[in-house]
């Protein structure tokens, strides 16, 4: 071991050697402060040893500090306020030592203890700011900014500039916190073109035209537990959709100034950056397939008379209260049906396929109001029946495949606003009816209208046959 | 007593007297500090994954073994519909269009593409053979898919293409037993038992995890593709067929009567109750809750799983040849297993080893009659799901176990009489829709003449991750404990694919 990374190793325990004097200190200020009740007086022989410990850190927590400002991964500014708070930290702490032991004012004392306090908080604020960067707990105050995307929407991603629009947000959400104004780790900054062009210690970053040579593409790809892997695994990573568009950057000779569209895209690189774009990445509104909200737990003795009769009633998933209840195996008789009642809070699925329902029955089920999902498909339901459905708002799906149902029926469904999936195969209703129908739900229902056909080509029957 | 007994007796009790005050407080506290200590640091362990109970808790019930049970997670499929192609399609005349391929037919292979790799039959230096197909682009996703298979062409933008998946297997039967099990060896619960053990199945009339073999031949890897492993025994794959018994000998002989065969059943779980008051091996109450669902799919099972009910548009539209054994009738049987409730159904075709050793195991030959003789029911199955709204909670997921060479087979040296292709570990097609999965798309991409994944690379793993992600499960939390470890379906691998994810 050399004598350089002796001191390199000394600097780095910084960050451990701080937390000694900051907390021995703060415990022989507390002492001070306690002493001021007679009830704690017996605390007051404690205090000068407990200052002179906290002092003695104090001095080797500033020579380690020292040692690692020495790297220069910090920056400067910062790290001068940092140096000479720590310092006066030990000098203050140490002179307390000294006072206590002659016979000095305890006011004096107690307002040494106060001004020590503030001190060591400040210290410890600006060492935190340098490792965390400045805005480490304003952001916690602010809106948290994770799982934000790096690179803010854009509404044409063809006509933004390359580099202003894409990958300087992208730098400053993801690597200037090391490698801007305040740090520049591997003396690297990234915040400016000039900056970026020079390098840092290893050398350049980029090598325009060739993504594979360049450095900086280079350390994104390695695996997550290599060393060199940016941004550190702790730190949040970049998506392959945006290690995809600095590639492509720089590929493209990292132009500073010209826009997307003046630059080369392949076909899959177009795909790439149009995922920047708004609203194209859901074309389609998701929902939620069971309510947000919590729901207590539901009758279990229902639950008990309904496996009795062959349904099949299991929570969405183990750790949920909310309901399914398929009758794959079970008779929908106007008894077992009305034993679903009890459940109308937590059932949120309701497979009714084959069951023979009708009507009159439509009217036990029109209480479930908090259906997401339900299979009416093979009953012999009408458009009287299905009009009770009217009130369950949460409803997503609803399967009418076989069934009597015709166009106006379903209209009445329209009421529905979360109602995204309709399966129409086998009733009344036509793709004649398809236009009447987007007309009645909009554009983003999925109406199936079944009746596919696969026709039978020539070559389907013959076979080939060798030569 | 004695004086001297006296003495001795007081002596005693003094020497107890004296110690019992020597267990002061502060003796208790002293003592004691260890053993707290020691349950501090058990407790913070405990919370670091290190000791403390562990995570393993047996989802069997073997009374009810097969009781339908919630996933962990929400998942979108319900079930699964796995087609295997069994022996290996060639995605270079199915989907990975190389037209660079086409510039190198019939030079010699490059010595890179040879050097350090191993061959089931290449040997020396075969020739480079271009697509054996025409290919063309398909739907508002522009997927490459090839002339033969035109109706399954029309749903390039219903299934999710995944171009990179590769293997470490060359040989048919450990390729599949990785593909099913995950394991190349004998022993690996297959897939669709641990989807029958983690989720029960919905019809306790039908059996869970269903397999349908067609193409004349049984898939190389025998029954333990899908065997249950070390899972109960319960949740092994049955095998049923598509013509005659759907399941051999489940009509009652001739002069049995229906409560002759009750009271016969009746008495065996008597028998087996009174064994397992004996000793008590959970295993016997599986037995009795199977000969009871034997008994109740003596009713249901000939009924679901008569495809004959069907009307005809529907046998049109499949493709089916009733009377007969084949691969429509079984996709066709499929559809009606997970309509009624059937956890896991697998398909296996044989037939796909085109190595290009006679005709019908030729690329121009026997690999366009395969095709055209999935390529409708494929097809059926995705619009006839689609239809009936069922295609939103049923994963399907077609594929082989590995791919093949872009270069031509030349066995021992020397050229095979037809064009036929060796198996390849590099790179090969599988797709996958419903239940979740991205519509119209493509992840994963070969190099220019399909040798190699160049991104979207994906294995075997990767694959059952996915797939029981699709139905509600963490594949890297679902274990089940065996030879003093937990075991999962994924051992230690498996990324989910995230990108075919709706």
């Amino acid at each position: 071991m050399t004598l350089l990374s002796i001191w390199d190793f000394t600097g780095r325990l910084h960050p451990v050697l701080v937390h000694l004097p900051i907390g021995i200190l703060l415990l022989g200020c507390l002492f001070q402060l306690l002493t001021i009740n007679a009830k704690f007086s017996a605390l007051r022989p404690a205090i000068p040893l407990i200052y002179l410990l906290g002092g003695l850190g104090a001095v080797f927590s500033s020579i380690s500090g020292y040692l690692l400002s020495l790297s220069g991964d910090y920056d400067g500014d910062m790290v001068g306020i940092h140096q000479w708070l720590g310092i006066s930290v030990s000098i203050v702490s140490l002179s307390v030592y000294a006072m206590c032991r002659t016979k000095i004012k305890e006011t004096l004392l107690n307002f040494t203890a106060i001004f020590l306090i503030v001190l060591i908080t400040l210290t410890g604020h600006y060492g935190g700011s340098l490792t965390h960067g400045a805005d480490y707990l304003s952001a916690a105050l602010k809106d948290n900014g994770k799982g934000k995307a790096a690179i803010p929407a854009i509404v044409n991603v063809q006509q933004a500039v390359a580099y202003t629009h894409m990958i300087q947000p992208l730098l400053q959400n993801r690597c200037y916190n090391c490698h801007g104004a305040e740090k520049q780790k591997g003396k690297l900054r990234l915040d400016g073109k000039d900056l970026i062009i020079k390098g840092g210690e290893d050398g350049k970053t980029l090598v325009p035209g060739s993504a594979e040579e360049s450095e900086l593409i280079k350390r994104l790809l390695l695996p997550p537990s290599n060393e060199d892997h940016m941004p550190p695994k702790e730190k949040p990573q970049l998506t392959p959709e945006e290690i995809e568009l600095l590639k492509w950057w720089v590929n493209q000779g990292a132009d500073f100034n010209r826009k997307v569209q003046d630059l080369k895209q392949s076909e899959k690189e177009k795909v790439v950056l149009l995922s920047f774009q708004t609203g194209t990445e859901r074309k389609e509104h998701k929902q939620e397939e069971i309510p947000a909200g919590k729901v207590t737990k539901a009758d279990a003795t229902a639950i008990e008379k309904l496996k009795k009769a062959g349904v099949v009633v299991i929570p969405v998933l183990s750790t949920s209260n909310y309901l399914s209840a398929s009758f794959v195996t079970a008779k929908a008789s106007p008894e077992v049906l009305k034993l679903l009642e009890p459940l109308k809070k937590q059932l949120v699925w309701l497979n009714l396929a084959n069951t023979g329902l009708n009507d009159e029955d439509m009217q036990t089920i029109s209480k479930l109001d908090n259906l997401i999902r339900i299979n009416l498909s093979r009953t012999s339901i009408t458009d009287q029946g299905l009009a009770l459905l009217k009130g369950i708002v949460h409803l997503q799906y609803i399967n009418l495949v076989g069934t009597k149902i015709t166009t106006s029926g379903v209209g009445q469904l329209s009421v529905l606003k979360k109602l995204n999936s309709i399966y129409l195969y086998q009733t009344g209703i036509g793709r004649a009816d398809e236009v009447k129908l987007i007309r009645m739900f909009g554009k983003l229902v999925n109406l199936d209208f079944g009746g596919y056909v696969v026709p039978t080509l020539e070559k389907d029957t013959i076979e080939v046959k060798p030569l | 007593m004695t004086r001297d007994e006296l003495n001795a007796y007081r002596l005693v009790k003094e020497a107890q007297e004296t110690e019992l005050r020597a267990f002061t407080r502060r003796h208790f506290l002293k003592e004691s500090a260890m053993g707290l200590g020691a349950v501090a640091m058990g407790a913070l362990l405990g919370s670091c994954g290190l000791g403390g109970k562990s995570n393993n808790d047996i989802l069997y019930d073997p009374a009810h073994p097969l009781l339908p049970k919630s996933p962990p997670f929400l998942g979108k499929a319900k079930s699964v519909i796995y087609l295997h192609m069994a022996g290996a399609p060639s995605q270079l005349e199915l989907f990975d269009y190389k037209p660079e391929l086409m510039k190198m037919d019939g030079q010699d292979c490059p010595q890179s593409l040879l050097a350090g790799k191993k061959f089931a039959f290449i040997t020396g230096v075969p020739k480079m053979l271009g697509p054996q197909a025409k290919f063309a682009q398909h739907g508002e996703s522009r997927a490459w898919i090839s002339e033969n298979l035109p109706h399954f062409s029309t749903m390039a933008d219903e299934v999710s293409f995944l171009k990179a998946v590769s293997t470490d297997q060359f040989n048919h039967a450990p390729a599949q037993l990785l593909i099913h099990t995950g394991s190349p060896r004998l022993g690996r619960p297959s897939m669709g038992s641990w989807a029958t053990y983690g989720l029960g199945t919905e019809n306790q009339n039908l059996p869970g995890f269903v397999v349908l073999t067609s193409g004349g031949s049984f898939p190389d890897a025998g029954k333990s593709i899908w065997g249950s492993g070390f899972l109960p025994s319960v949740y092994q794959g049955v095998q049923c067929r598509s013509e005659g018994d759907p399941v051999l000998f489940i009509k009652d002989p001739h002069g049995m009567s229906r409560d002759l065969r009750k009271a016969s059943i009746d008495a065996i779980n008597k028998a087996n109750e009174l064994e397992y008051a004996t000793y008590n091996d959970p295993e016997i109450l599986s037995r009795i809750s199977q000969y009871e669902m034997a008994y109740r799919m003596q009713i249901s099972a000939p009924e679901v799983m008569n495809i004959n009910d069907e009307p005809e548009y529907i046998h049109e539209m499949y493709g089916t040849q009733p009377g007969k054994s084949c691969f429509a009738n079984n996709v066709l049987l499929a559809r009606k297993l997970v309509e009624k409730g059937v956890r896991y159904v697998q398909l296996f075709d044989w037939g796909w080893d085109a190595h290009g050793d006679g005709p019908n195991n030729s690329l121009n030959i026997g690999l366009k009659n395969k095709c055209r003789s999935i390529d409708k029911p494929i097809t059926a199955l995705l619009l006839d799901l689609k239809q009936r709204g069922l295609l939103e909670e049923t994963l399907v997921v077609w594929g082989g176990e590995f791919g093949r060479t872009p270069m031509m087979e030349n066995r021992n040296g020397v050229q095979n009489p037809y064009n036929g292709r060796d198996h390849h570990t590099d790179a090969f097609t599988i797709w996958m829709a419903g239940g979740g999965i991205k519509k119209g798309y493509t992840h994963g991409e070969t190099d220019e003449i399909g040798y190699s994944g160049i991104s979207g690379k994906v294995d075997a793993f990767d694959i059952q991750a996915t797939i029981l992600n699709q139905l509600g499960f963490d594949h890297e939390k679902f274990t089940y404990p065996f030879q003093g470890r937990p075991f999962r379906l994924t051992d230690v691998g498996g990324k989910i694919i995230h990108d075919i994810i709706a």
